[in-house]
């Protein structure tokens, strides 16, 4: 056989039902809705880093799907997140990225609001007292916040499982990297519009096979442990992480190994821990260094990913330096790796997004080792469970 | 060293980047380089290095650079240079540029693609003007899908 005719092209490929998905995935608006209520607005999304808040009345403002967020630590030192917009006439409250404050002041008509989401003045009060309204029945709407190694997760959903138990073992090898010592902070945050569906970022994090695209992987990565050596976990609620990975970072020109006095709690420098949490985080150690992703769809077609850099708290001058050249190495703007996955995402898009590509195939089978495909169908399975429309056909009528 | 031999030399070093003409770009540089990209994200509050350089660096970084896949197209540096300073006590000169890139399509569609400040210094070696540090200080963050080469 060679080239399809339309026909051909649109049939699905002869492989079980959960080893393809439809394009359809990334390009149905109707699809993308159902993403939407069913995903983004049930499951817990990381907000920031705690280090981001590190003094009480400090906050961060985020957008998560087209809903402002703040995000404050208290005086009590807790971290809380609200909706950025005023109960008033529904401004968004804070326009700043961050900052420190303990009253936060709606510019419009000045009503103002304390660390804790509670109302403590609105000017000219009396004009309400016909109707009745007071203070404390316009406090911010308070959204859930649960911080887990360091990272604070937020969810929309006020019944929703708890943190701990929506994420059960998937950030476990993450537990010494991320919270022994001092632990760590963000000295890298970046964020930038590509244009391509969510997925197909998230997808470059669950992807193994593709470490054939970047030619530092293949020189560090695919020759310093053995492929048979890697062991991909599946975790309930289509969480997954790899194990097993070490890099030779002097196996690429004008690399260095990395020293393992900079290693991070419990890893060695050339140890390389993966994890990804469903449906748009990914957390990923380099031995000295760590980064963490956040995807968030705009629309169907264009997507917000923020990437952040993490070394350890007190740090020396010299040895921030050194974690940020390796970090700078294969992520950030100016990275090797992260760039090349961005390109992959967009030209993902360009095949999907308007309906010529018809499906992608993510049967591969090694066992949970090697190239497996295995993350892959983890986050389509929990996809289909979530948006009751089964990745491989997705314009099935959604499930109750 | 005269304020028209440093400004020419900021020029023929973006010019050279633009071209990606490496080696003429290496060229320009003085054995001590020292290339920074920087930006300040006012999310995190921290001044953030986004590539960090000196010359075996940059000579290595840049010989790779056709083994990697990368964005398509061409970025065009237009570049003033606002201020040259006196030399400094070192005999190297500072010079504060503006910067502003564009992105050019395959298909010839072209766009904003980034603006900031370039902050050098020149040194005059055997008679010859080498760049030998330079900061480019980026206003834009958001530079969508990266790039494998300094700004
Ligand atoms: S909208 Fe915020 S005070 Fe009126
Ligand atoms: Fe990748």
């Amino acid at each position: 056989m060679s080239a399809r005719a339309a026909e051909a092209w649109s049939k699905p490929p002869a492989v079980p039902e959960t080893h393809y998905v439809s394009g359809l995935v990334y390009s149905d608006e109707s699809v993308f809705a159902d993403e939407k209520r069913r995903i983004f607005d049930r499951t817990w999304h990381l907000a920031c880093h705690e280090s981001e808040v590190p003094e009480p009345y400090d906050f961060r403002t985020v957008d998560y799907v087209g809903t402002p967020l703040l995000v404050v630590r208290g005086a009590d030192r807790r971290i809380r997140t609200f909706f950025n917009v005023c109960p008033h006439r529904g401004a968004k409250i804070v326009h700043e990225l961050s900052g420190n404050t303990k009253r936060f002041t709606c510019f419009y008509h000045l009503w103002s609001f304390d660390a804790v989401g509670a109302c403590t003045d609105i000017p000219r009060q009396e004009g309400y007292q016909t109707v009745g309204l007071k203070k404390d029945d316009v406090g911010l709407r308070e959204v859930r916040t649960e911080i887990h190694v360091g990272l604070v997760f937020v969810n929309l959903d006020d019944q929703a499982t708890p943190l701990g138990q929506y994420l059960g073992k998937a950030l476990d090898a993450f537990e010494g990297p991320m919270t022994a010592g001092k632990g760590l902070e963000v000295f890298h945050y970046n964020r930038a519009i590509i244009q391509s569906n969510w997925k197909a970022w998230q997808e470059t994090n669950l992807d193994v096979y593709h470490e054939f695209m970047h030619v530092l992987l293949r020189r560090t990565q695919m020759t310093a442990a053995p492929l048979e050596d890697r062991k991909v976990t599946v975790h309930p609620n289509g969480h997954t992480s790899i194990a097993g990975l070490r890099a030779k970072y002097e196996y690429y020109k004008g690399m260095q190994s990395r020293d393992d006095r900079l290693a991070l709690p419990t890893l060695r420098a050339d140890d390389f821990i993966f994890g990804t949490v469903f449906p748009h985080v990914a957390v990923l150690a380099r031995g000295t260094t760590m980064r963490i992703d956040v995807v968030t769809p705009l629309d169907a077609h264009r997507t917000l990913i923020e990437w952040r850099g993490l070394g350890v708290r007190g740090d020396s001058a010299e040895d921030r330096q050194a974690r940020v050249r390796h970090h700078n190495q294969y992520w950030g703007p100016f990275g090797r790796n992260v760039p090349e996955d961005a390109y992959a995402a967009e030209a993902a898009e360009m095949g999907f997004g308007r309906g010529a590509a018809r499906f992608q195939v993510i049967a591969r089978d090694e066992g949970g080792s090697g190239q497996d495909d295995g993350m892959l169908r983890a986050f389509y399975g929990e996809w289909s469970r979530r948006t009751g429309r089964p990745a491989a056909n997705p314009s099935n009528a959604p499930m109750a | 060293m005269t304020e028209q031999n440093v400004r020419e030399l900021v020029y023929r070093s973006c010019l050279a980047l633009d071209r990606e003409d490496f080696d003429g770009f290496l060229a320009l540089c003085d054995p001590a380089l020292h290339y920074v990209v920087t930006a300040y994200s006012p999310e995190i509050r921290k001044e953030m290095t986004w590539m960090e350089q000196d010359l075996a660096g940059m000579k290595a970084l840049l010989a790779m650079v056709p083994q990697h896949l990368r964005r398509t197209g061409s970025l065009h540096r237009h570049v003033s240079v606002y201020q040259v300073e006196a030399p400094a006590s070192d005999g190297t000169i500072g010079a504060l540029s503006s910067f502003l890139v564009t992105h050019t399509a395959l298909d010839g569609g072209s766009r904003l693609f980034a603006v900031g400040h370039y902050h050098d210094r020149i040194a005059a070696t055997g008679g010859r003007h080498l760049l030998k540090t330079r900061r480019a200080h980026l206003e834009t963050r958001d530079l969508g899908i990266g790039l494998h080469i300094p700004i």
